[in-house]
């Protein structure tokens, strides 16, 4: 019975998490924020990311990869939260998923290598404005070989190779950002630690990468729910940080019990979250029976908890904590758009009453 | 990542698995046969029924094997937990006993209290009682009076134990009592082992709001209790009580997990046979919101005492997470008592049998976990815990 990260595991996320420190730290966070209309991708992060193989965690070692799993991600996935990096690496790293469940042989020899190096960057493209992002509520439409249709809220798409699409019978497909009939038109967001975009596909040119949508989806919702986990433990430590230090009424404000109780309620949430969350990507990996059950668990819990843990963060340092200067609100809006993406604890709990009820 | 039990945990899993199948009658298992029962007539059955599966070897699991233990793993002990609720065992008459003296004792006792309190505690010979909590003293233990004069070869006793489990079935009762009055609150408390049969102890039944009378008040009038009779050193009470509620830590939740989800099944399925605004409650997306956060939550219990087990079996000092297994689980069970009292409705407020006898295991259930957030530490203390002793906030 072992239950935990490995030795390994661990090192990978102290690495991480140490060179976010060096290198990436609050003030690069804020010049990407700030930078509204720059394309929110770090080029020396990403340098680093090529370097350090945080790219080629998952791509198999025949195409340069490092062979690893979803648990070794989802431990940088939860530092990629902690300290709300941007940049296009999850989106990447789900494209090069999709390619590596789905696409043959030959497309994996053709992209994989590259996404390994840090060569393309590429993002996932399936939901429709108005969709509900599973394979009903897919963005395209395919005819001979071509597709048709607009993808909403596509992360990163200005600066994006390729893009994973899907249509409605849950085929999954690739289109290079320069085929003919692609536009990409960027909107604005809350969270600026992402960069979002519609894309529209008219009669583009797309390579069938296979039929595997929910198995992609599978990924993402495990990988954004180890960022959200990631996003909650740090508010709630920054919290408790700052209420231990800030006096009112003569006493450090984490000495009255009202706040006590919440923050509390918060570490016991925060820590099954976390359980949660490395569970679904040990089971998703490994193919537990129960594999499904548990990334509708990880992600229902983690996407709660991060929303009520950040929305904490606010409360309970007061009004500095409504501030632009202060960072709260990173973790928030963070918090808010990953609630939604790929289910938020509603839509997954209906899954698992789905499950129960079967 | 593992979470496979090793060949000799299996192999201790379905031993015990065949021992249960063969020595658990039938009809034990059969709806309402608990219920059915006369209270001191289903106390006597399980009492009998334990003493037989400890003489079988499957008690004391993580015990030494010189005190009468089985010398099993943490592991084991956590399977333990998970076969006997899965193989509807009755829960234990002596769970005080069990859970908190008997480690205690081995720890604190001397060669004659271990030679002789185990195995009776091991075998029903004895029941044990917890005499803890007072009319003054609840959650704020340290502010017991219940006192002990040094009468030179014994000690004088006067006081009273409230909500003590077991008070009418009590044999013996470990007790904290002051046994000196001028010491600092915490300093002059001792643990002393008292015979509930002695001449002035007197226990009278509470009755819960189950309608059962579990638990009950232990006046003390003038008893007499010999100076062998305490637990550690005299005034290291306090200490020795510390160390006792800790045997609760480390303990993994497999076993309320396996109920509570054995239970939300249930609730699951009366949601699909029952109609709730003509329609069938299942269909309800309130309810089946309800049902999918039961299913996180205990989902996420069981994960936990995975955590916890490997924490164990791994050497690391637990400290205070207890505290936060103790929280999800009476929490999460106190929730799924509402969802199935959200899917009976009104129907689910009647009884049949006389005096909450015939309750229905999960009515049961719903009225239970209503004292799991209050017994054992209540929530708000835990909270308290969890922000001091492990996020360090300030007092
Ligand atoms: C079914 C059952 C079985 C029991 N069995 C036993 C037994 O065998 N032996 C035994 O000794 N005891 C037993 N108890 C007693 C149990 O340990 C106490 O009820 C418990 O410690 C709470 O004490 P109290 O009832 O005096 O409540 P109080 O301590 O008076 O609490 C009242 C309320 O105030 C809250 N509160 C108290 N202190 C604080 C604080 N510092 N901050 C915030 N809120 C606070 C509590 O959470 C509670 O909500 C049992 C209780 C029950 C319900």
């Amino acid at each position: 019975m072992y239950f935990a990260l490995t030795d390994e595991q661990r090192d990978l996320g102290r690495t991480v998490r140490d060179y976010l420190a060096d290198r990436f730290g609050p003030e690069q966070v804020r010049a990407v924020y700030e930078d509204a209309a720059g394309d929110g991708h770090p080029a020396e992060l990403w340098k680093a990311c090529a370097e350090q193989g945080w790219l080629a965690v998952t791509v198999p070692e025949q195409y340069d990869g490092l062979g690893l799993g979803l648990l070794d991600l989802a431990v940088i996935a939860r530092a990629w939260g902690a300290s709300t990096i941007p940049g296009p690496w999850l989106p990447t790293v789900l494209g090069g998923e999709a390619i590596r469940i789905a696409g043959s042989p030959e497309q994996q020899a053709e992209w994989l290598p590259k996404v390994a190096a840090g060569e393309v960057v590429l993002s996932i493209a399936t939901r429709r404005e108005g969709g509900d992002w599973t394979a009903a509520g897919a963005a395209c439409t395919e005819s001979g070989g071509t597709l048709s249709g607009t993808a909403a809220q596509v992360e990163y798409a200005a600066v994006a190779d390729a893009f994973v699409t899907a249509t409605a019978d849950g085929r999954l497909w690739l289109v290079e950002a320069a085929a003919p009939g692609v536009t990409v038109v960027r909107t604005g967001g809350l969270d600026r630690t992402t960069r979002l975009a519609t894309v529209t596909f008219a009669d583009s040119p797309a390579t069938l990468l296979g039929d595997d949508l929910d198995s992609l989806y599978g990924a993402a919702m495990v990988l954004t729910a180890n960022d959200l986990v990631g996003i909650a433990r740090s508010a709630l430590t920054r919290t408790v940080a700052y209420d231990k230090e800030r006096e009112q009424f003569g006493r450090p404000v984490g000495s009255f019990q009202a706040i006590k109780h919440a923050l509390a309620d918060l570490h016991v949430a925060v820590s099954m979250a976390e359980h949660g969350a490395l569970y679904a990507a040990y089971a998703l990996d490994s193919g537990q029976p129960d594999a499904v059950q548990a990334v509708h668990v990880a992600k229902s819990k983690a996407s709660d908890v991060a929303r009520d843990a950040t929305a904490a963060m606010i409360q309970y340092l007061g009004g500095i904590g409504y501030t632009w200067e202060h960072d709260a609100h990173f973790a928030f809006k963070r918090a808010k758009r990953e609630e939604y993406a790929y289910g938020d604890g509603a839509w997954h709990k209906e899954k698992l009453a789905q499950l129960l009820l079967a | 990542m593992d979470l496979s039990y090793n060949a000799e945990d299996e192999q201790f899993r379905s031993e015990l698995r065949g021992w249960l199948e063969a020595n658990i009658p039938r009809e034990w298992s059969r709806p309402g046969f608990w219920s059915s029962l006369d209270r001191e007539e289903a106390f006597a059955l399980r009492r009998d029924w334990e003493a037989r599966k400890a003489e079988a070897g499957w008690a004391g699991i993580s015990w030494p094997t010189e005190y009468g233990g089985r010398g099993g793993t943490p592991a084991q002990k956590a399977i333990y937990d998970e076969e006997t609720v899965r193989a509807s065992v009755p829960y234990t008459v002596n769970p005080l006993g069990l859970t908190f003296l008997a480690p205690s004792v081995m720890v604190f006792g001397t060669e004659e209290q271990k030679k002789t309190i185990i195995p009776d505690l091991l075998f029903n010979r004895v029941i044990w009682c917890q005499g803890f909590s007072e009319p003054g003293a609840g959650s704020d233990l340290a502010a017991l009076s219940t006192r002990a004069e040094d009468q030179g070869d014994h000690w004088l006793v006067n006081g009273q134990k409230v909500w003590t489990t077991n008070a009418m079935h009590g044999d013996w009762i470990f007790t904290l009592v002051r046994t000196n009055p001028d010491a600092p609150r915490h300093a002059g408390i001792s643990m002393l082992l008292i015979d509930m049969h002695a001449e002035g102890v007197e226990a009278r039944p509470l009755k819960q709001m189950s309608g059962e009378s579990e638990f009950g008040e232990v006046f003390f009038t003038d008893v007499r209790v010999p100076k062998s009779s305490i637990l550690g050193p005299v005034d290291k009470g306090w200490e020795v009580a510390m160390v006792l509620l800790s045997f609760e830590r480390g303990s993994s939740a497999m076993g309320q997990y396996t109920g509570f989800r054995r239970e939300l099944d249930q609730v699951a399925a009366l949601a699909k046979g029952r109609e709730r605004f003509g329609k069938p409650a299942a269909e309800d997306p309130q309810l089946r919101q309800k049902l999918g956060a039961s299913l996180v939550e205990l989902e996420l219990l069981k994960l936990h005492s995975l955590h916890i087990l490997t924490a164990v079996e791994q050497g690391r000092e637990l400290g205070f997470e207890a505290s936060m297994t103790k929280l999800q689980w009476s929490e999460a069970h106190q929730d799924l008592g509402e969802l199935f009292l959200d899917v009976a409705e009104l129907s689910g407020q009647e009884t049949t049998g006389e005096d909450f006898a015939g309750l229905d295991p999960l009515q049961h259930s719903a009225l239970w976990s209503r004292s799991e957030t209050i017994w054992g530490g209540s929530s708000q203390v835990q909270r308290n815990v969890v922000a001091e002793r492990v996020l360090g906030l300030p007092r």
